[in-house]
């Protein structure tokens, strides 16, 4: 298909921009985390909250690696469903993430662009590896 | 003979499927990332609905002729003064001094509205009197019609002391508008058109100058004198009169204001089209790409038409 040699490329693009937005939060996520937190607070607060952004963080890097995996092995590369919705998801998770950066949103707000950006399409992959592996049909 | 493009024009493909498809939830999801985004870019970036906005305007400002003068003579409490209210004259006895009171009122660039109040008090005294501070109170009509008509009774409040004793003071200041909340932006405002000293009482209290500055800053819109120094001349020949020489002058005026439906709907709607139609045409191409391709599945109509046998 025509198709093949612009929405592959695309799909890598927009996961791999989305990955190291959520790389590059990891490392710099402290503005984020006192962004969470009211004027007045304590050790154990922060630290708290840290926790739960690193658990945030670190399970969208899981879900990036399920998804690299599908997509690397040829499993889902050319499934024209999961290229779409996976360019979609990761490209709009891209442009939120660079907003909760930058603009340094509340923590509550990652639990919504993780549960739309980023589990949608893992989930969809993990159907997808589990059709192929599992239930031996073809992959395209 | 040179061959150059002299007309070109789109070819409509149209794209064609069931109702309960893949392709018909990709457009409806583009559908909902072409228009919503563009309304919480311009909302999110402040400054989509106009709160509040201002115009200029010279009012047309009036002076009332109604005035309060009171001036120290001594440091013992000792006074003179002088009003325009006969109870008022009536309650200072022996304090009362009726200056020659000289005022004009000009028009320089003739547009029918005042621009400049010139007012001259000559206040006689004794040989031995001084005048050491001076407390004077005008009264305007103040109106406003370009948006909102405002129809109000305003002054000026001028006050000035010395530790000598003066023979002339010379005021030179602007009339400023002070607004504490902005106007709306139509209809009538003749709340205060009330007038700034409440005549008609034979009660001293009326004319206390605390309770008067009281009642008339309690207002949203007051007007007051602004007046970088008042000049105090000293030096006074024994029988001069003491000369109060005020120039006003009424400037134009910036007023802000709460814009009205159609003005905010009308800012809001330049906001978001001008970001909707990024949105539009980033999401043409890629809807383009999608059925061009066949990325989801659809019947395209053809171009030409096919015959039937």
């Amino acid at each position: 298909m025509s198709s093949i040699s612009s929405l592959v490329p695309s799909r890598f693009l927009t996961l791999i921009a989305h990955l190291v937005i959520v790389i590059t939060i990891f490392w710099s996520r402290e503005n984020n985390v006192r962004a969470c937190l009211p004027l007045e607070y304590t050790n154990e607060e922060y630290n708290q909250e840290d926790t739960r952004l690193v658990v945030a963080l670190s399970v969208t890097l899981g879900l990036f690696f399920v998804e690299l995996a599908g997509f690397f092995s040829g499993i889902s590369m050319f499934n024209n469903n999961q290229s779409l919705l996976s360019t979609a998801c990761h490209a709009s998770g891209a442009v939120a993430l660079l907003f909760f950066l930058f603009e340094q949103w509340t923590c509550s707000i990652y639990w919504w662009i993780f549960g739309f950006c980023s589990v949608i399409p893992a989930l969809y992959e993990m159907f997808l590896l589990f059709t192929v592996l599992g239930l031996k049909k073809k992959p395209l | 003979m040179a061959f150059y493009e002299v007309y070109s024009h789109p070819a409509l493909i149209r794209y064609k499927t069931n109702v309960c498809t893949r392709a018909t939830l990709f457009v409806l999801m583009v559908f909902c990332l072409t228009y919503i985004p563009p309304l919480l870019v311009a909302y999110k970036s402040q400054g989509f609905w106009l709160k509040r906005s201002t115009y200029e305007e010279q009012p047309v400002v009036q002076f009332q002729y109604q005035m309060l003068m009171i001036g120290a003579t001594g440091t013992a409490g000792e006074f003179v003064a002088w009003s325009t209210f006969p109870d008022f004259n009536r309650l200072l006895g022996s304090n009362l001094r009726i200056p020659a009171v000289s005022v004009k009122e000009e028009d320089s660039n003739q547009d029918g509205k005042s621009d400049r109040l010139r007012l001259q008090l000559s206040v006689p005294l004794k040989a031995e009197e001084q005048i050491y501070s001076i407390q004077l109170l005008l009264t305007f009509s103040y109106q406003l019609f370009r948006m909102s008509t405002v129809v109000m009774q305003s002054m000026a409040f001028i006050q000035h002391s010395s530790s000598v004793p003066g023979s002339q003071l010379f005021i030179n200041g602007d009339l400023r508008l002070h607004q504490q909340i902005p106007l709306p932006h139509r209809g009538l405002h003749a709340a205060y058109n009330v007038s700034v000293v409440e005549t008609g009482s034979p009660f001293a209290t009326s004319y206390d100058l605390a309770s008067i500055i009281r009642a008339y800053q309690a207002r949203n819109l007051t007007t007051y004198l602004s007046c970088p120094t008042p000049v105090w001349i000293i030096g006074r020949a024994v029988n001069a009169p003491f000369q109060i020489n005020a120039e006003v002058r009424y400037p134009l005026e910036t007023i802000s204001y709460r814009p009205g439906f159609w003005e905010m709907i009308k800012f809001a709607w330049i906001q978001y089209v001008s970001v909707l139609l990024v949105f539009l045409w980033l999401f043409n191409h890629i809807q383009t790409f999608v059925f061009q391709n066949q990325v989801l599945p659809t019947v395209p109509k053809p171009l030409l038409k096919t015959h039937t046998q």
